[in-house]
C-alpha cells in the first residue's frame, strides 16, 4: 500500500491542476489536455465545446473538438500547441476536429473543419513534421498544404 | 442553351481580349454552396508554400501568392486564378487582423559547465522581453540544452539548470509565472553535431520559443 501512495498522490495532484487549469470550462471537459489557447478575440467570439457556448476570452484553453464561432462584429484568433496559428472573421465557424501532437511518439494530426465565413490558416510543426497529416476540410473539398497559409472562404448552401 | 464547347470558349476569348492574360480574375459575388480557397505568403517572412485543394472530381494544385480555386459541391476545383490584392482584403481582412503573429525563436548561450550566459546572450534576453511584452496572451517555452561533455544524466539536469535560470530571469523581468513553461533536451538535440565528450559553446544553449 505504501509504494502506492506516491503515484495516488501523483494522480490527486494532477487532477487538482487540470481542474484549475480548466477552472472555467464545463464539468465533463476537465480530463482532456488543453491543445491551445485563444490570443485574440473581439466582438462576438465564441468557443462551442459539448453543446455549450463559452465567451472567447483571451488565454482561455482550447480543446479538440471544440468549434471556433464568430458574429456579426467577431474575429477570432487561436494558436494550437504546434505553432499551427486559425483565425477567424465575423460570421465564420471552423471545427477543431482532431488533435495530435506529441512528436516524441510520431502521433501527429490536425482535420479543421471550415464550415461557413472567411478564415486563415498559418502552418505549424505538425505540417512540418508530416504534410499529410494536415486536412483541412470544406462542405466540398479537401485542402492538403505543404507549410504555409491559406485562406478559406465558405459560403454554405 | 451553352455547349461544352462554348463554354471552354469563351474563357479564352475573355482572355485574349483581357491584357493579363487568364490569370487575373475579377472576384465573383459569394455563391452559395461555394468554397474560395486562397494560398497566401506567410505573415512573418513573406515565403509561399502549397496546397493542394481536391474532392472526388478533381484537383487543383496552388504554388504562388494569392492563386486560388473555387469548389462547388459536385465539381471539381476550378482551374487556377489569381486573386487581386483588394479581393484578399475584402474577404480576408478581418481574419488576416486576428491571426496571431509567428512564434519567435531566441537562443541564449552559457558559459562552460555553468548556467551563467555568456555576456552577449545576457544582452540578448531584453529582445525576448520585448518580443514577449508586444504579444498578446503570450506563451513562453524554455527548453535547455548541452554539448557532450560529460555523462548524458548529468547533462540533463544541467540543461534543465540552464532553462529555469532563464525561466527566473524572465519572471525577475515581470513575466507572469503561468505563462512560462520549461523543458530539458540535455545533450540529445544538439545544434552542431559532435562526438561524444565535446566541448562545443554552440551546443550549451537555452532555446526560448514565443508564441
Amino acid at each position: 500500500m505504501t509504494s502506492d501512495r506516491p503515484s495516488i498522490i501523483a494522480t490527486v495532484l494532477s487532477v487538482a491542476l487540470t481542474a484549475a487549469a480548466f477552472a472555467t470550462v464545463p464539468l465533463g471537459a476537465q480530463s482532456a489536455a488543453a491543445i491551445g489557447r485563444v490570443k485574440i478575440a473581439t466582438g462576438a467570439a465564441f468557443i462551442v465545446r459539448a453543446g455549450a457556448t463559452l465567451p472567447a476570452t483571451p488565454g482561455l484553453r482550447l480543446l479538440e473538438t471544440d468549434s471556433l464561432e464568430t458574429g456579426s462584429d467577431g474575429r477570432l484568433g487561436i494558436s494550437l500547441n504546434d505553432d499551427t496559428r486559425i483565425s477567424l472573421g465575423p460570421d465564420s465557424e471552423v471545427a477543431l476536429s482532431r488533435y495530435r501532437y506529441a512528436p516524441a511518439d510520431g502521433a501527429v494530426a490536425l482535420v479543421l473543419n471550415f464550415i461557413r465565413g472567411a478564415a486563415v490558416y498559418a502552418s505549424g510543426q505538425i505540417a512540418k513534421l508530416s504534410p499529410d497529416a494536415v486536412r483541412l476540410e470544406t462542405p466540398s473539398a479537401i485542402v492538403g498544404v505543404r507549410g504555409t497559409t491559406v485562406a478559406l472562404h465558405v459560403v454554405p448552401e | 442553351m451553352t455547349t461544352p464547347r462554348t463554354r471552354r470558349t469563351l474563357p479564352v476569348i475573355a482572355c485574349l481580349i483581357a491584357s493579363a492574360c487568364a490569370r487575373v480574375s475579377v472576384d465573383q459575388p459569394e455563391r452559395p454552396g461555394q468554397d474560395l480557397a486562397v494560398l497566401l505568403p506567410d505573415s512573418h517572412d513573406g515565403t509561399v508554400g502549397r496546397a493542394t485543394v481536391s474532392n472526388a472530381y478533381g484537383a487543383t494544385e496552388l504554388r504562388d501568392a494569392r492563386a486560388a480555386t473555387r469548389v462547388s459541391p459536385g465539381q471539381a476545383p476550378t482551374p487556377v486564378e489569381t486573386l487581386p490584392e483588394a479581393d484578399v482584403q475584402r474577404r480576408f481582412g478581418d481574419a488576416l487582423a486576428a491571426l496571431p503573429p509567428a512564434p519567435q525563436a531566441f537562443t541564449l548561450h552559457f558559459l562552460f559547465n555553468s548556467e551563467d550566459l555568456t555576456p552577449a546572450s545576457s544582452a540578448l534576453l531584453a529582445d525576448t522581453l520585448q518580443a514577449v511584452k508586444q504579444r498578446p496572451v503570450p506563451d513562453v517555452l524554455v527548453v535547455g540544452h548541452t554539448d557532450t561533455t560529460g555523462p548524458p544524466s548529468l547533462n540533463f539536469q544541467l540543461a534543465l539548470r540552464r532553462a529555469q535560470t532563464v525561466r527566473e530571469l524572465l519572471l525577475a523581468a515581470g513575466l507572469d509565472a503561468g505563462a512560462v513553461d520549461v523543458a530539458s533536451h540535455g545533450e540529445a538535440q544538439p545544434l552542431v553535431l559532435t562526438p561524444d565528450e565535446t566541448n562545443e559553446p554552440r551546443n550549451r544553449r537555452v532555446v526560448i520559443t514565443v508564441r
